[in-house]
């Protein structure tokens, strides 16, 4: 097989953040079609207002959550193929030189699919054994009357058959597009250097600081990774913050934790990326003397900036997104708590972001020091 | 002076496990030219990597000097090689996404050494300043190596068949050009070759044989590359 299970398993990111999709959809989306079947029995007027808002929560939940693990995925997986595409342009090239057609490569990145589907088995079958709970704590609360956790069968479609079906199609349409690039181009790994001389490059810059612009340069695509993973970060965390006060105490327990998995995960996997495609220039810079603090500062600094734009972000992004659902959906509805931009949030989310971020390159350029550089050169 | 003792350098673990240097002596005096000879796979890379302090033997000592660098911790070897050491590596290992003039200037920077544009020069380069590694054909990056571990100025240079890819003309005038440097800066080459004539360019020749010395020999005169018809 072209793709092994190890590359495969290297895609465990993107079962986490389906699992967490598929889990909360499921939970919502269930007690949601569940409760429009005994709208009937609620008699009292006071009890409709109750119903209209735990459907509207609903939605807005599986919506805010659904949308975002849903585009976070579509960007991961992509990055994924590109990635893998880009590191086996050898193997790929090999293939297309030796006459096998660019689809008859490209239809094996179907396997891609397979990590989103893992994960959104995994997150239906948690919510099918948390529903109970979920609907007792609901019960409890006795808004209203007595419900049991139903199976609807258009659930398991809509969670589990289509997204997987839709992201093989992705991994594969997008592999061919990448594939039909020239043999020598795929050999040579030229994808790597197609950037215009600008004028900054005819400048007598010293060679760290040309250094840090060819490298944010000759890999666009994570740069923008890395701005995407500090904006999911930002926006995760605050948004699961804030929405502690528009939600019960168990969701929004939920919603945190996801917040904080998928958070930390986008971050540690563009981090790892970056260090990744960076390990060789930093091993050569390693022979010829430059020190820890300079190959880190030119390569991995470089990255800094743009992480903080990422955040800033994501830090509006979130706030308005809450502000719009609280006002639109929320807006007929009495009783319900004022939202404000919450400051607490967000300065637990610089500081936690700020940690994380430099532990993480700072384990990865320690880890590179103990490798030697043949291993590295040739892997 | 460098000057290795009882070096021994294991690859591979367990049953795999197995020795690449088989406790390795030698000295090399400073400004000398020193050639290690061998067939292929007999561990000439290894020694020359691990007398170059990118490798650290498993046993035995190496000596720059009087300090003995296998005790050196990462930094302080770091600091080592900046201030002493060049390298060409046998697959040349250039920077992917730099040109000819900025992975030469990457040795450059490192002394200070504003006039780099010149040994690109040397090296029949000067018109390929923007080219990126992926342009060129394997010959002329490894010129371009070549170059990138001379404009740092090193007091050492190691070597590992830095004439592998190039043809007759094109290596005699490389190898020509770094003995003109030695002789007007007076470093210490170290370097790994299949081709026993440029033995003939040396000082000092060892021969290896799977991870032993077999012998070692000085040369009276040391020829040209023209001299050695090569
Ligand atoms: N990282 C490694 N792991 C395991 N074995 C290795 C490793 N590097 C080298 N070897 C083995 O050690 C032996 C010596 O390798 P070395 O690269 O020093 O040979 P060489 O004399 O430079 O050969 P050549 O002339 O072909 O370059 C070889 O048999 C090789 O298979
Ligand atoms: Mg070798």
């Amino acid at each position: 097989m072209l793709i092994g299970i190890k590359d495969i398993a290297k895609l465990f990111a993107i079962s986490v953040v389906t699992c967490c999709a598929a889990f909360v959809c499921t939970l919502f989306l269930n007690y949601n079609i569940d409760i429009v079947g005994i709208k009937d029995e609620i008699t009292t007027p006071q009890g409709m207002v109750m119903y209209d808002a735990q459907v509207a929560t609903g939605k807005v939940v599986a919506g805010i959550a659904g949308g975002c693990l849903v585009a976070t995925t579509i960007v991961l997986l992509i990055f994924y193929v590109k990635n893998y595409i880009d590191s086996h342009g050898k193997e790929l090239g090999i293939l297309k030189a030796l006459g096998y057609s660019d689809l008859s490569v490209a239809k094996h990145f179907w396997v891609f699919g397979v990590s989103v589907f893992a994960g959104a088995v995994i997150g239906y079958a948690a919510a099918a054994l948390y529903m109970p709970t979920f609907y007792d704590i609901q019960n409890n609360m006795e808004l209203f009357p007595q419900m049991k956790p139903e199976f609807h069968v258009s659930l398991v479609l809509y969670i589990i058959a289509f997204p997987t079906v839709f992201f093989m199609l992705l991994a594969v349409l997008y592999a061919f597009f990448k594939i039909k690039s020239p043999v020598l181009g795929l050999l040579r790994e030229t994808q790597n250097v197609k950037f215009k001389v600008s004028k900054s490059d005819k400048g007598d810059f010293p060679f760290l600081t040309d250094l840090k612009k060819s490298t944010l340069k000759s890999r666009k695509i994570l740069v923008f990774f890395v701005g995407f993973s500090a904006f999911c970060f930002s926006a995760m965390t605050q948004m699961s913050m804030s929405m502690d006060e528009l939600a019960s105490e168990a969701m929004s327990f939920m919603i945190i934790s996801i917040g904080l998995i998928l958070a930390f995960m986008t971050l540690f996997m563009s981090l790892t990326s970056v260090v990744k495609s960076n390990t060789k220039t930093i091993a050569m810079m390693k022979v010829f003397g430059y020190s820890q603090r300079e190959c880190s500062g030119s390569i991995l600094g470089g990255y800094r900036p743009i992480s903080y734009v990422g955040f800033v972000i994501g830090t509006a992004y979130q706030y308005l997104l809450l502000r719009i659902m609280v006002d639109v959906v929320f807006a007929d509805f009495e009783n319900m708590p004022e939202f404000h931009f919450n400051f607490e949030a967000l300065a637990i989310s610089a500081v936690t972001f700020l940690a994380a971020y430099e532990m993480i390159l700072y384990c990865y350029s320690k880890k590179i020091s103990g490798q030697s550089v043949k291993s590295i050169m040739l892997e | 002076m460098i000057e290795a003792k009882e070096i021994t350098k294991f690859y591979g673990k367990g049953e795999s496990r197995f020795q690449v240097l088989k406790n390795i002596s030698i000295k090399i005096n400073d400004g000398d030219f020193t050639v290690i000879l061998g067939a292929s796979g007999s561990g000439k890379s290894t020694l020359l990597n691990t007398l170059s302090s990118l490798e650290r033997p498993d046993s035995g000592s190496i000596f720059y000097d009087e300090r003995d660098i296998t005790t050196f911790s990462e930094s302080e070897l770091t600091k080592l090689r900046r201030d002493n050491i060049g390298f060409i590596f046998q697959q040349y290992y250039l920077l992917p996404n730099m040109n000819v003039d900025k992975n030469v200037k990457m040795g450059a920077d490192l002394s200070g050494n504003k006039n780099y544009r010149s040994v690109i020069e040397a090296v029949g380069l000067g018109g390929k300043l923007r080219k990126y590694p992926s342009e060129l054909s394997g010959g002329e990056q490894q010129r371009v190596s070549v170059a990138r571990a001379l404009a740092k100025n090193p007091k050492v240079l190691f070597l590992d068949e830095p004439t592998g890819a190039l043809d007759e003309e094109t290596g005699r005038q490389v190898l020509d050009y770094i003995c003109a440097l030695q002789n007007e800066y007076g470093f210490t080459i170290v370097m790994v070759t299949h081709n026993l004539n440029i033995a003939e360019m040396a000082d000092t020749v060892i021969k290896m044989n799977s991870g032993k010395i077999s012998e070692i020999y000085a040369n009276e005169t040391r020829k040209t590359a023209y001299e050695i018809g090569w």
